[in-house]
């Protein structure tokens, strides 16, 4: 063989390897996480999880309900702000202020939104919600999560709408269609899908994060519907629950590490497969 | 250039002009495009604009309905009449035009809906019509556009569905169900196999009947098949404009013979 060529193939080999290496190593921690929550958390999965109050300390039964319950409200809260905010604003960078150079400006800060710090996205809550309402609430919580949210459907929806080929929006133009008749009628039906995966990888980053709802709705051991006051919710529990003394508390944040993990597992697969169909058309 | 275009009076037979285009000039930001176009579009009749990519025709299409305006460094420059009235004036409603000069294009761009509401979509956009009336509006538009034996039994499947040749032709379907007078085809074959032109192309001929149409081609034997008078563009510039047989038997400028006999382009 020759030597040139021989040399081609061990690097061939050599390159193949060490990709297939690096996504092993990848997964293999993917998979440690979820074996070790699945080892640590299952055992305390019943029914009572779902039904029952945070127990007060030393307690040896009790659930996560109330803290289920206010993640739930204050995710769906940030995604309803979340979301529409995002689109539109997605929908001007994509087509009303393509030329403008204030686009540029407003999709460069939107990155560095993405990539901020959440526990920043969180003090700036604190700051601009919680200390002049004199009060953590689930309100400013929710609005922590609508920070998160907005950079990444603004995002997504942007991408989804480039993807969206420039000659559908001639041929609808070119039937007359105002503008707005065209972005809301044929653009966002073409990329609806790309746009929901969007919002539920929004609503998955949301509903993982902790830092933001450190400082805005702290967290309540009671079962509280009200959003002007302090509002359990999963992460923060877990937070407090792991860092007790308490067998069954750490048992509860075991659980509830379980269950907000495979919620967003589940939000992310949801919106893989929502991706898959539409590449299929 | 004014001799170059044949108006009404110098023409025995001939049908009134449709679009009228005086001295026209087209900018992409700096850049040059359209270099003092002149010429008529005749009522009723098929126009081929030939010449080698990049030469304008398709820009020149594009002034026709003003789509060209959805890129704001783009403009035009000149006298475009439509039926005498100018469609350059910024006081046109470009909407109510493009209801009146429809356009197909080179890639078929079927909406992400159904067949029927493909075509419902663009008549819904002008008129208001009881369910009977609008699904018997639906049936002429898929017949005038040849589609309606092919479809008739699926019309609630995507549009997408569709080979390339039948989307092609449903988007014919929707340009001709809301109305125009004008219809402007961008190459609307370059995407299709031979068969599927074949379709399109007698399907143009039928429509002259009732439109008036202009077609880009990049194809001189679908130029010689469809039009009943032809304009060969180079570089910007019209370089000729004559009745299609003429201009394919006895060009007057050596630059049209040297094309269309494939001497360059």
């Amino acid at each position: 063989m020759n030597k040139i060529y021989a040399r081609r193939r061990r690097v061939d080999i050599l390159v193949k390897f060490l990709c297939a290496g690096s996504a092993a190593f990848g997964l293999i921690w993917l998979g440690l996480i979820l074996f070790t929550l699945l080892s640590n958390g299952l055992g305390g999965l019943r029914a009572s999880v779902f039904t029952q109050m945070t127990p007060p300390p030393g307690a040896v039964e009790g659930g996560l309900a109330n803290a289920l319950a206010g993640s739930l409200i204050m995710t769906l809260i940030a995604v309803a702000i979340g979301a529409p905010l995002g689109m539109l604003a997605a929908t001007y960078l994509a087509e009303y202020g393509k030329h403008e150079k204030l686009s540029a400006v407003i999709r460069f800060v939107n990155d560095i939104l993405l990539s901020a710090p959440s526990i920043i996205i969180g003090l700036f809550i604190y700051g601009a919600v919680v200390v002049p309402m004199g009060g953590f609430s689930a309100l400013a919580g929710s609005l922590a999560l609508a920070v998160i949210a907005i950079p990444i459907v603004v995002r997504t929806t942007e991408d989804m709408l480039y993807l969206v080929p420039t000659p559908l929006r001639e041929a609808s133009a070119a039937l007359g269609m105002p503008r707005s008749l065209v972005i809301r009628r044929i653009l966002y039906r073409a990329a609806r899908t790309g746009i929901i995966t969007g919002v539920l990888l929004a609503t998955a980053r949301a509903a993982g994060e902790t830092a933001p709802l450190l400082f805005t709705v702290l967290s309540n051991q009671f079962w509280s519907l009200d959003l002007t006051t302090a509002m359990a919710n999963l992460p923060v529990t877990i937070n407090n629950f792991v860092q007790s003394p308490y067998a069954y508390w750490k048992q509860l944040a075991w659980t509830g590490a379980l269950i907000i993990t495979l919620a967003v597992l589940g939000l992310n697969i949801g919106a893989r497969v929502l991706g898959a169909e539409r590449s299929k058309t | 250039m004014n001799d170059m275009s044949l108006t009404a009076e110098t023409r025995a037979g001939a049908r009134p002009v449709k679009f009228a285009v005086n001295n026209l000039n087209f900018y992409y930001g700096g850049a040059r495009a359209l270099k003092n176009i002149t010429f008529d579009l005749e009522t009723n009749r098929v126009t081929a604009f030939i010449g080698p990519s990049g030469c304008g025709k398709s820009t020149l299409l594009r002034v026709l309905n003003r789509i060209y305006e959805l890129y704001p460094a783009q403009r035009a420059e000149g006298e475009v009449l439509l039926d005498g009235k100018s469609i350059l004036d910024p006081s046109v409603d470009v909407n109510l035009l493009r209801a009146r000069v429809g356009m197909v294009f080179q890639k078929p761009t079927p909406f992400p809906m159904t067949i029927h509401d493909n075509i419902a979509f663009g008549i819904r956009l002008y008129e208001k019509l009881p369910k009977s009336e609008l699904d018997g509006r639906i049936e002429s538009a898929l017949r005038s556009a040849a589609l309606w034996s092919e479809v008739k039994d699926k019309l609630n499947a995507s549009g997408l569905s569709l080979s390339g040749g039948q989307q092609q032709r449903l988007c014919i379907a929707r340009t001709v169900a809301i109305k125009p007078e004008v219809i402007l085809f961008d190459e609307p074959c370059s995407a299709l196999d031979p068969l599927s032109t074949a379709k399109i192309e007698e399907l143009i001929d039928e429509l002259k009947a009732s439109y008036t149409i202009a077609v880009v081609t990049h194809n001189m034997q679908q130029a010689a098949r469809v039009s009943q008078y032809t304009a060969f563009m180079y570089l910007g510039e019209l370089v000729e404009f004559d009745v299609t047989e003429k201009m394919f038997m006895a060009p007057k400028k050596k630059q049209t013979q040297d094309y269309i006999t494939g001497r360059f382009g």
